[in-house]
């Protein structure tokens, strides 16, 4: 059984109407699968404490956010990464921003007790917020808070990030420990934010070979994913044998985004969201915790988490969109949304680098692997 | 970027008298492939981990027995720089002289040395890479007021620079490089572009909706 977490104060983790991290596309999925009526009750988590955070988080950075957050003018403040167009400084959203952190980690309780196999919380999956630095519209890093709360009851955790942009900030917090697997597939850090993720970057000490990064090619497509979920995933979760799978799962690859290149259709996700369960399956019994992400096309994202709502509360999927909810939202949007979930094919013209890149792609996964292997014995 | 910057401090440095087979295993201990050679406090010499291997190849002319003093073989004069020396000034003259590292003398003293692999590390940090950002490649016009105006539009959508890297380009342009803090690079590609830059990164996919 699939149990939702969500928390209507989320939304007030709100950048700004025009900042594109908007609580919007999360309130339009949520009114789609009402409107279909597959919409079940959530489960409300309550925000975590600030003084919690500091299992990752330095306090002076919490106590900047949390102040600044009620209003306080401070000074310095951009040392913490504060205060610029990507983090801009809006009245509320260091609660908005504990309640999804504290939804995450009671997605990782719901696990750890025994009382769910699949969780989706639906907010969460800020991957670039740092022990003290916030970053590419991140504050505070519910995924670590999660991942924290798993290690200490003795677990060890596999993260997968599907996100467009590298799960730096994860990465980071436990580069160096033995009981977690980060693996983030993302357009590479040649072209893209957050400019890291490379195939070097595999881990240090006893967290060696536990780090992995496929940096893909700008306009790579679903066959280049399909490649590494097979060739890397599917071997690095069978070796890794994790106890849960936390997968942030960022609608941001799809070609209608508008902050990155690469080219994945909703057809595409659909195939990603049932291999990753299927992995979970496989892996670790099951126990997985989905966390949404990025994902900036206002009519693609609520699609693509429509999805995964529905794959993983074995729900049919509706083929076409209501009437009311497209006439609604396209009104406040200003913008025409497709009548399907599914995106029409051929949904963008043919990339001329197509085979270049793909071959790129399946040497990135050759070179990731000669790396690892050496370890994994 | 100045030498000392970017040099290792207290380097370890060997006598002349101590043979071959102690420096090698010093420089093995270490995991390192130089070692300045001091007496009365005073450079006289340098020595390779190259230089200790073809000292005891078979496939030398002269082979030397693993007890030879270094200073047998070691390299002098040595050719060095000074902490206050910039970088560009130092890795010239090691293209020039095709050597791996350079000593650092501050008034005759060793106080550091500097090696191919700190002045990687140097490029490194002026790339920007190690703060969370995006990638901004445009070529500019190469005369006065072009970065300023360009540099302007940015800061008006309040982004900050971390780091500007730049190089000649073909036909008398300026490549410059941006590492900018924001996820939105393709909006502000755009602003540029509208402004009359050539933006060669983020390139405009031609996707449709």
């Amino acid at each position: 059984m699939c149990r939702v977490i969500y928390n209507p104060k989320y939304s007030m983790y709100n950048l700004g109407e025009l900042h594109p991290f908007s609580p919007r596309r999360v309130e339009m999925l949520i009114e789609l699968l009402k409107e279909w009526n597959v919409y079940k009750e959530p489960i409300e988590p309550n925000a975590i404490n600030p003084v919690e955070l500091e299992a990752i988080h330095d306090s002076k950075y919490i106590d900047a956010i949390e102040q600044v957050s009620s209003g306080a003018v401070l000074n310095g403040i951009d040392i913490f990464g504060l205060g610029n167009s990507d983090n801009p400084i809006s009245l509320g959203m260091a609660e908005g921003a504990r309640y999804q952190v504290g939804g995450t980690v009671l997605g990782a309780k719901l696990l750890i007790e025994n009382k769910a196999k699949k969780v989706l919380q639906l907010g969460g999956g800020f991957h670039h917020a740092h022990h003290n630095l916030a970053s590419g519209f991140c504050l505070y890093n519910d995924l670590s808070m999660a991942i924290t709360e798993m290690v200490n009851h003795g677990w060890h955790v596999a993260y997968l990030d599907i996100d467009v942009h590298h799960g730096d900030g994860v990465q980071e917090m436990f580069y160096s420990n033995g009981n977690v697997m980060t693996i983030s597939i993302h357009e590479s850090g040649e072209y893209l934010f957050p400019g890291k993720g490379w195939l070097h970057e595999l881990g240090q000490g006893s967290g060696r070979s536990l780090k992995l990064n496929i940096p893909l090619e700008p306009f790579s497509e679903g066959d280049s994913y399909f490649e590494v979920l097979e060739k890397v995933v599917k071997p690095a979760l069978s070796w890794f044998k994790p106890d849960a799978l936390v997968v942030q799962a960022g609608a941001d690859a799809h070609f209608a985004d508008p902050l990155a290149d690469n080219l994945l259709t909703t057809h595409d996700y659909e195939k990603i969201f049932r291999q990753i369960i299927d992995y979970a399956d496989k892996s670790c019994n099951g126990k997985v915790l989905f966390t949404l992400g990025g994902g900036y096309s206002s009519t693609a994202t609520p699609r693509i988490w429509a999805l995964l709502y529905l794959i993983l509360n074995n729900l049919e999927m509706p083929e076409y969109l209501p009437e009311n909810w497209k006439n609604h939202w396209e009104q406040i949007l200003g913008k025409t949304i497709p009548n399907t979930l599914h995106d029409k094919l051929p949904a963008y013209e043919i990339i001329p680098r197509r085979d270049e890149i793909l071959k790129i792609n399946k040497d990135v996964i050759r070179r990731l692997m000669d790396s690892v292997s050496q370890y994994w014995i | 970027m100045l030498i000392r910057e970017v040099m290792h401090l207290n380097p370890i440095s060997i006598s002349p008298e101590t043979s071959l087979s102690d420096t090698y295993n010093l420089m093995n201990d270490n995991n390192i492939r130089h070692l300045p050679i001091i007496k009365n406090d005073l450079l006289v010499g340098i020595v390779s981990d190259r230089d200790v291997r073809l000292a005891t190849s078979k496939f030398a002319k002269t082979s030397y027995e693993p007890g030879t003093m270094i200073s047998e073989i070691m390299s002098h004069p040595v050719e060095t720089t000074r902490p206050s020396e910039p970088i560009e000034v130092a890795i010239q003259t090691m293209r020039q002289f095709k050597i791996g590292c350079l000593p650092v003398l501050d008034d005759y003293k060793l106080v550091g040395i500097v090696t191919v692999a700190n002045l990687l590390d140097a490029m490194l940090l002026m790339t920007g890479v190690h703060y969370p950002s995006g990638r901004l490649d445009v070529r500019l016009k190469d005369r006065a007021g072009e970065i300023a105006k360009l540099t302007k539009l940015i800061a008006d959508r309040n982004i900050n620079i971390h780091s500007i890297l730049s190089y000649p380009d073909a036909n008398g342009k300026l490549r410059v490089v941006f590492r900018v803090s924001t996820m939105e690079i393709r909006p502000l590609a755009k602003a540029i572009c509208n402004a009359d830059f050539e933006v060669l990164w983020p390139i405009q996919a031609s996707c449709v909706e």
